[in-house]
């Protein structure tokens, strides 16, 4: 396997390869990437490949200097639908 | 189980534990209470707790304290479990979930 | 409702929630992990004087403090979110129970970044803090025989404990050169990392290093004459010349490719070796985990020297929204110890808000000992971490200024009690 081919956002299964092509094709931040390829919107949230996409982001730093790159959402973690209806453990 | 540290230099003795069985994927094991569904697995000599959803690759624990989910299973017919965080239980049915039956096609022109 | 929601029990949101109830306040902690003690209850490591870090214990000695106190403590709980109402009541949603308070402390410390590797999704592959918990939380070994693919001051102590378990570990090595691995795939930027932290650093490695360690051109000497097959610490050897290229295994880990690299982390083609391995540690260092911080709306900060985006605080631990605090590795990444005595700071300024007298002289207390504690310190995870800390400070003071400027309303209490 080369690098190319190696995955970055393990819940999405988003390759390394397609990161940097997107990156440099569509001169992206971070969100666009993100949104472009999906990493970082999989089950996990993108906490175990936020650093990564923040790396092969370019393009102009649009946001202000007091925000995150990319955004948290809520609920942080997975909830069923069960549980938001109310069914008890 | 061979993949328990019973005796540590520093640690010490393994305390005495109770042991539970519990099952994954049909079989039974054993598991030291208040081990993690992930550590009773590992010291079972299992690592693989689940196949991609996308492409069916295995998958295992990765970061063991609740941030990645990569071990998420089904405990006791509840989807999305992390193994990492979740104590065995005398009688508890683990499975792992697998790849899903209609994939995504993948619709990007570059990759017909 | 609770007068105080700490969020975390680990050494920060322990110690608080113990300094508040002891203060005479009703403590609620909440965290997701099975047991208290958060990252504190894997560490394992020799102090300079020869005694035993143990964090079992250290996290044993917390929670009865704390539980004595009278602390209710939550665990197996995620929060999902949190939020504000305009009367200063923040509410914290988890799936079973929303809870309310005035006082809310997040100290949910540090997630791991990934260096990543080809093939390193394959079941066998987890972060080094994985290995950590499995070895000496849960007593069970990883594996048998390990690689971990990312030299610095957090994968040497843990080599070192897989090693004090009698888990096998191949090698410490650098991951392949890509644009997401950069500075921890270059020997030369990991060579004096690890010599900025000499009192830690594996010693045969700084005294291999601190012979070149002068200037610039003797660094890169250093790592030119950098023993192929590395240097051994703990019998363990350190490879700055070779990097990990691809994980290899069927279904699970069977081993890693290995190749030897230049000085500047390029691979050189036609050394690669296999060598086998049942399990791979990734080790690319901690960021702070501020997630909760973020969807409360706080402002945020890249500060590398602290680790990565750490929500806007004051040296008492409160941030710019009321009722608000941080404390521990949220705010940047540091040892448990710091976590600790930030901690101490926050329940200490969380009573004082809360209207308890007499706590100022405390409070500057705690403010300097988290400075001696982190002077004291025989783990730094960056050296430049005071340099980091000068600048959040910093950005806190312009903050306040411009609150000044506009007639808002300065959210620091830190005149209102005393």
């Amino acid at each position: 396997m080369t690098d190319f081919e190696m995955i970055i956002c393990r819940c999405e299964e988003v390759t390394y390869g397609e990161l940097i092509k997107t990156a440099e094709e569509f001169n992206c931040t971070a969100r666009e990437l993100k949104l472009r390829t999906r990493a970082g919107m999989g089950y996990c949230g993108g906490r175990t490949c936020r650093p990564m996409v923040d790396k092969a982001a370019r393009g102009p730093e649009i946001s202000k200097d007091t925000e995150i790159t990319l955004k948290y959402q809520p609920p942080l973690r997975p909830i069923s639908f069960g549980r938001l209806g109310g069914k008890e453990k | 189980m061979s993949g328990r540290i019973t005796d540590h230099p520093v640690l010490g003795k393994l305390p005495e534990t109770r042991f539970v069985t519990f099952s994954f994927n049909n079989q039974e094991y054993e598991g030291a209470e208040g081990d993690s569904i992930a550590a009773a697995l590992l010291a079972n000599g299992i690592r693989t707790l689940r196949y991609h959803e996308e492409s069916g690759s295995p998958r295992g624990i990765y970061c063991n304290i609740g941030h990645c989910f990569e071990c998420r299973v089904t405990v006791d017919g509840e989807p999305g479990v992390r193994a990492c965080l979740t104590p065995v239980k005398e009688g508890m049915t683990v499975e792992s979930s697998g790849k899903l039956p209609s994939p995504v096609r993948d619709w990007r022109p570059e990759n017909d | 409702m609770t007068d105080v929601i700490v969020i975390g029990a680990g050494p920060a949101g322990l110690s608080a929630a113990a300094v508040a109830a002891e203060k005479g306040l009703n403590v609620l902690v909440i965290d997701e992990y099975m047991k208290p003690g958060g990252r504190l209850l894997g560490q394992l490591y020799e102090e300079p004087d020869g005694s035993w870090w143990n964090g079992i214990e250290e996290s044993a000695k917390l929670f009865n403090r704390a539980a004595e106190a009278g602390v209710t403590i939550k665990l197996q709980t995620p929060v999902n979110n949190i939020e504000t109402t305009a009367d200063g009541i923040w509410s914290v949603y988890t799936e079973e129970e929303t809870f309310v308070t005035r006082h809310l402390l997040i100290a949910t410390g540090a997630a791991e970044a990934p260096v990543p590797v080809p093939g390193w999704t394959l079941p066998g592959v987890m972060s080094v803090g994985a290995a950590q918990v499995m070895t000496n939380v849960h007593r069970v070994k990883p594996g048998n025989r390990g690689v971990i693919i990312g030299i610095n001051v957090l994968s040497a102590a843990i080599a070192m404990e897989l090693k004090l378990a009698g888990v096998e570990v191949a090698s410490l090595s650098l991951p392949g050169k890509n644009s997401m691995t950069e500075e921890s795939a270059d020997p030369r930027k990991v060579l004096n990392s690890l010599l900025h932290v000499s009192h830690m650093a594996p010693s045969p490695l700084v005294r291999f290093g601190s012979r070149f360690l002068q200037n610039d051109i003797m660094k890169k000497l250093g790592v030119s004459f950098f023993p192929k097959n590395g240097v051994k610490m703990w019998d363990i050897p350190v490879q700055l010349r070779k990097a990990v290229i691809e994980i290899y295994g069927e279904n699970e880990v069977e081993g890693v490719v290995m190749a030897n690299v230049t000085s500047d982390g390029e691979v050189i083609k036609g050394t690669e070796e296999r060598i086998t391995a049942d399990f791979v540690c990734i080790a690319g260092g901690l960021y702070p985990l501020a997630e909760l911080a973020a969807v409360a709306g706080c402002p945020f900060y890249l500060i590398d020297e602290l680790g990565g985006y750490v929500p806007l605080h004051n040296e008492q631990m409160e941030t710019t929204l009321k009722g608000l605090y941080v404390a521990g590795n949220i705010t940047g990444i540091e040892g448990a110890k710091v976590a600790a005595a930030q901690g101490t700071t926050a329940g200490l300024t969380i009573a004082r808000n809360s209207g308890i007298h007499g706590l100022v002289k405390e409070i500057q207390l705690a403010i300097q000992s988290i400075k001696q504690t982190r002077d004291n310190a025989s783990i730094q995870f960056h050296p430049e971490v005071k340099k980091g800390r000068e600048i959040i400070q910093e950005k806190w003071e312009e903050h306040a200024r411009a609150l000044e400027g506009t007639g808002s309303e300065v959210t620091s209490e830190a005149e209102a009690g005393g």
